[in-house]
This record gives C-alpha cells, structure tokens and sequence, in this order.
C-alpha cells in the first residue's frame, strides 16, 4: 500500500474505478440483475400479476442483448490482429479493483449467453414447461443462473470464481427439481444438489490452499507468486500442497463441466429434469464452465507483469513452465477420457435425454482437448495459443444451435407424443418428415460431418491438436489426444445414427397418440429457427469466426 | 512440510511434537481446519440420510473457512511470509453467506423428495440409473 495515499484520494480513486471503468463495462449484468427484480415485481403487484414473466424477462434480455453486443463491437479489431503484445493489453480492463477482468473473452461468452437466453425464452414459452404459476419462479432462477455465469466467464478473482460457481449452480438445483410432483425430477434435484455442494466445498477448500500458500487470490498476482514458488525449485512440500489445491480446484471444475469422473449427475439430472432445463445446463452452464477453465489455466499458467490496472503479458514466457506443464496433463488426460466414456456410455441407451447427457459430456472431451492445446502452445507458439482459442469460441457458438436444437425437438415432441424414448419415435418419417429431417440435421452436425457447422468446429479444434503437435508443445499428449479425438467422431457416428434409422425404418407403433408434427406452427418455427443456422454456419462460417478469432485475442 | 511450518521456528522438527512446542501459529489452524475437512468428505461419503449428507457439506466449507481467517491473520503468520489481509476474512464472510443459501434450497429440494419418496435415505433414490 502506497504510503502517501490518504483517505480523499482512496475514495476518489475507487469511485473513479467503480463508476467511470467498471459499471459501464458491467451493464449487462446490471440489466439482468433489474430484469430479474422486475420480474419477481410484476408478481407482488396484483395489476401486474396477468403480465408474462416470459415477456417481461424477454424485454430484459433484449436490453443486456444489446449491451453486449456493442461492448462486443467496442473492441478495436485492427489492434489485435498484428499479434504484438500490445494488441491485447488495450483490451484488458480489470473491473472492481482486479475482482472481474473484461476482455475479449468476457464479451463473447456475454454475447453469447445473451443470444441463447434470447432464443430460449421463447423455446420455453412455445414448449410449455413453465406455465403461468411457475413462470415467474422458473424465469428468476434462470436469469439469475446466468447472471453467475456471466461472473463464471469474466472472474479474475478467486472468490469471484467460487462465488460465480456458487451462483450459477444453486438456481440450477432448483430448477432441475421444477416439476416437483414427478418422482424423477425430486430425485434429479436431490442427487444434483449433493453431488454439487460436494464439488463446491472440495473446490472452497482447494482454493484456500492455492490463496494461503501464494498469499493473494488475484490470479495474476498469483501466476507471478506461482512462478518465484515454483521455478525458484523451492521446499518441494510447498509445491506438492500447490498441486494438491490445484487438482481440488479442478474438481469444481470438472463437475461444472460434467468431466469424467465428476460427471455421474449429468445422465441423471437430464433424464429427471425437464428437457428444457437439459438444454439449458447443457449449452448455457456448459459454455460458462469453459470459459472458466480457460480463465484459470490462462490465469495461472501465463506470467504477467503483476498487480496493475492494466497487466501487460510478460516478455519472459518461458516461466511457469511447469506450472503449465501440470494444467496440461490434468486437463488433456481428463478430455481424453471424457470423450471415450461418453461416447462409450451413450451407446446402451433407450432414453434421448439420456443419450443426449452422455453426447454433451463427450462433446465436453472436445472442447478441453482444445484448451488443453491452447495452454500448451503458450509461450511456445502464441499464434498457435490464439488459434486454439478461438476454435473453443467458435465451438460453443455452433453448440448452442445444434445443442439447443435437438433439445428442442426432444421436448416438443414430448408434447406431441407424451414420451421421450428412442423407440417411441419410430416411423415419424411417415406423419412428420419435417422434423425428422430437422433431427438429422442437428444429429449429423453433433457427429461432426461436413457440410454442417459441427464440422467445421470439430475440424478446428482438431486442427489446433496438429497445430501443438507441430509446434512441438507437448508432442507425445497431443498425438495422444488427436488419436482419441477421430477415434471418437468415428465411434459416435452409430449411436447418433440409430436414432435416425429407428425414425425412418423402422414401422410406427399403432397406438401413437397426436397428430402430426408440422413445422409451419409455433414449435415448428422454433426448431427451424434453431436448425437453420446449423446449416448456414457450415457454409457461412467466417462471421462467426471472426467474432470467435476476437475472443481468442486474450491469449495472446 | 513448508506449509505446515510457516509460522514456526525453522528448526526440523517432528510435525506433532512441533505442534505442541511451538507457539500457536498458522499450523494449529490448518489442522484443525484439515480435521473438519477430513470429517465432512468421511460423512458425505458415508451417510445414508440426505440430512447427514448436508451437514458434512457444511463441515467442509467450514473446514476451508477456518483455514481462510488463519491464513489472514498477520499475527498468526511469521516475519516475511505472505499473508492474506483482509481478502481471506472476507472470504470467509461469502462463505457463510453462500453457504446459508445453498442449505436452504438442498433443505427445500430434500423436502420435496420426502414428500414424493416418503424417505430420505439417498439409497432410495435409485430410478435414474444406466
């Protein structure tokens, strides 16, 4: 602490920091925060009580919508693209005295929790899981869900990353447990709620090791701490207790990120839960957890100049090496063993949901091997680091359509045919080809064949694998982790295909219950309004990689 | 162990007896922040009833926030080592207050399971399996 700094220059500095920097750059939190204030006010009032809580947090989300994506714009593209250090630190502002960091990650992850919120407002409305009663509780707990993940994708702190964690999974307990009347969802909630209070306090625990042994919860300041602890080849006991809280840290992160070991809640929650609350842990909680592990690993792992408001990338990036080395190992072998489990696991299922949990853990596999190779290639090969990056951005963007897509069909089919069995699907291709071909569409994408937006995200993010393993980072695990990938894609292909085949071959059950499922109505135009943008971005990918290539910036 | 004999004198000690000799430090906090641990992870992982299940998550939070107001306390710190001021006690605040959040709704949602279940043994929560 400074010594000449006296009472009146502490309060202007921090007003000057909380309301000139911060708040502005805070807007679209703020707005969610007043959406959901307004949406438990429309409640109390009895005037207000006939309006729709959908609505009303619709309105909202158009606003933090809007907010974000001009913060998204307000980022200088000709800075970043020269690949100097310098590029970067323009970017970089750390809000609250260091507690938050916005930059070009912060902004597209917000932009694109805004977008799927926007989409999936009126989803939920066409489905009708929340009705009227519920609809004000259900529209809380999500805005406020993602009002945490927000924090998940922008926190620099660590009691920013718990307290962020903390808000994005206590609403979602409550929500996996929304219809209360079903055995199923209660016992959802019940093994969610355990399963993640568990992680979350092994998390707490973890992390006051790393702040007590460092001495700071800034993860710059810490990654400048980690690098005199640990490169200095200190008392080997300080480092093994380092390692220790780093893997208790990784825990919380791996059961957000539904990561093999951490991952038995998933099939069950999505199975329990509504097919709405599925789409929703599974796109929206996935892309936060991902945002916050490339934080962390980042955070740690890249050497910086320190405490300062703007914290430059140190010239010396041969430092923390080690440290690196560790996130590497932990998070490459966790991804590898992810997607081989989840492949493996969806083969045996009857139930979509449940199918479609294990898809989004082995999906989960994919986008750690990219973070995986992105930390490697630091310090080694920066653009490489960029590139890999940017292929995780552009991978949660393509997941959300397809991802909240087939969540889509699964819960209005739900509607139309009381079940959400494979078996109950079959010969829909006679009554209702439309959203057969939608199925397939969104299907396809997830295996990852061209011309669908799942390729080319897939085709980055293996090609950021070749890029490590050319660049020498890590060779022997990213050879590894590359095998396993195509491996995978090719395992995957027959368990999404026999949904397909048991749409289309086999004979309709004589006792279907319905009509048909026509895409000219409400739900139909949800489903292509989701599916659509799978097609378009295999073609007409560039926009989206553009805004992805903007994200990955941060790493440099 | 350097951790566990930041705050002491640097001779080598054996840890036990070092604990007993020494002036209380940072080192008598984490054991007993590590005994809290150990105990909630052993009753989370052993307990049958939900409720029990709660109450070892509340152990282990509260073993972590014993360690964040030791690790903050500048007196319990030797000459030199880093401390963490204030961050850890505020912390360890948030903590609390997260930790009060989080109990309410695991409570509501074990209700609910009561009330669809009559019971709260987390054995019998076994329809959602494959």
């Amino acid at each position: 602490m400074n010594q000449t700094m006296n009472l009146g220059s502490l309060i202007t500095g921090s007003l000057n920091d909380t309301l000139a920097v911060s708040l502005p750059l805070f807007r679209t939190e703020l707005c969610l925060a007043a959406t959901i204030v307004l949406v438990l006010l429309c409640r109390m009032l009895p005037l207000l009580r006939r309006l729709d809580a959908g609505l009303v947090a619709l309105g909202g989300v158009c606003f933090a919508l809007w907010f974000a994506w001009n913060d998204m714009r307000g980022i200088p593209v000709g800075g970043l693209q020269d690949g100097s250090a310098g590029g970067a630190a323009i970017v970089r502002q750390e809000l609250f005295g260091g507690l938050l960091v916005f930059d070009s990650l912060t902004a597209y992850i917000r932009l694109l929790l805004m977008g799927f919120l926007a989409v999936y407002i009126p989803f939920t409305k066409a489905s009708g899981i929340p009705d009227h009663e519920d609809g004000a509780d259900f529209y809380t707990l999500v805005l406020g869900a993602t009002l945490g993940m927000c924090l998940m994708a922008s926190a620099n702190h660590l009691l920013m990353v718990f307290m962020a964690v903390e808000m994005a999974s206590v609403p979602s307990y409550a929500l996996a447990g929304l219809l209360k009347g079903r055995k199923a969802s209660s016992e959802a909630a019940l093994k969610y709620a355990v399963y993640g209070a568990g992680a979350a306090g092994i998390m707490l625990y973890g992390i006051s090791l790393l702040a007590g042994l460092l001495g700071t919860c800034h993860l710059p300041s810490m990654a400048a701490e980690l690098s005199r602890v640990v490169d200095a080849g200190s008392a080997s006991g300080n480092v093994m207790v380092l390692a220790l809280g780093g893997l208790m840290v990784a825990v919380g992160l791996a059961f957000k990120l539904s990561a093999v070991p951490f991952h038995f809640w998933c099939p069950d929650v999505f199975e329990g839960a509504a097919a709405e609350i599925g789409g929703f842990l599974s796109v929206a909680s996935k892309a936060a957890a991902v945002a916050l592990l490339l934080r962390i690993c980042f955070g740690l792992g890249v050497p910086t100049t320190g405490h300062g408001a703007v914290a430059a990338i140190g010239a010396n990036l041969a430092e923390l090496g080690s440290t690196r080395h560790f996130i590497v190992a932990v998070v490459g072998l966790m991804a590898a063993v992810t997607c081989t489990l989840g492949n493996l696991a969806a083969y045996g299922q009857t139930n979509m949901k449940r199918l479609l949990a294990y898809s989004t853990i082995a999906h989960a596999g994919y986008l750690m091997m990219a973070v995986a190779a992105a930390v490697a290639m630091v310090g080694i090969d920066p653009a490489g680091s960029r590139d890999a990056v940017s292929a995780v951005a552009f991978y949660l963007g393509t997941y959300l359509f397809m991802n909240l897509g087939a969540f889509a069909i699964v819960a209005l089919l739900r509607n139309r045919l009381r079940s959400e069995e494979i078996d109950s699907y079959a010969g829909l291709v006679r009554s209702s080809p439309g959203i057969v071909i939608a199925t397939g569409v969104v299907l396809v994408s997830l295996i990852g064949l061209p011309p669908l937006a799942g390729f080319v995200a897939k085709f980055l993010v293996f090609s950021s694998l070749v890029q490590a393993i050319t660049a020498g980072a890590e060779r022997p695990l990213m050879l590894v982790l590359l095998v396993v990938g195509g491996f995978n894609t090719v395992i995957s292909l027959f368990y999404y295909l026999r949904v397909l085949k048991v749409m289309t071959f086999d004979p309709p059950p004589a006792d279907r219950p319905g009509g048909e499922f026509s895409l000219v109505s409400l739900p139909g135009a949800i489903v292509t309004a989701l599916v659509v943008p799978v097609v378009v971005l295999g073609i007409f990918w560039s926009g989206l990689y553009a805004c992805a290539q903007l994200a990955g910036a941060f790493a440099s | 162990m350097n951790l566990l004999t930041a705050g002491l004198p640097s001779t080598a000690i054996p840890l036990f007896a070092g604990l007993l000799d020494a002036p209380v430090g940072v080192a008598h906090y984490l054991v007993v922040g590590a005994i809290l641990f150990t105990s909630g992870v052993v009753c989370m992982a052993l307990k049958r009833n939900a409720l029990g299940v709660l109450m070892g998550i509340e152990l282990v939070l509260n073993g972590a926030n014993v360690n964040f107001v030791a690790f903050s306390s500048p007196y319990l710190r030797g000459e030199g080592s880093a401390s963490l001021g204030l961050d850890g006690q505020l912390i360890a605040l948030f903590v609390i207050l997260l930790a009060a959040a989080e109990a309410a709704v695991a409570l509501a949602i074990t209700l609910n399971f009561y009330n669809n279940h009559a019971t709260v043994d987390i054995d019998q929560a076994d329809d959602l399996k494959g």
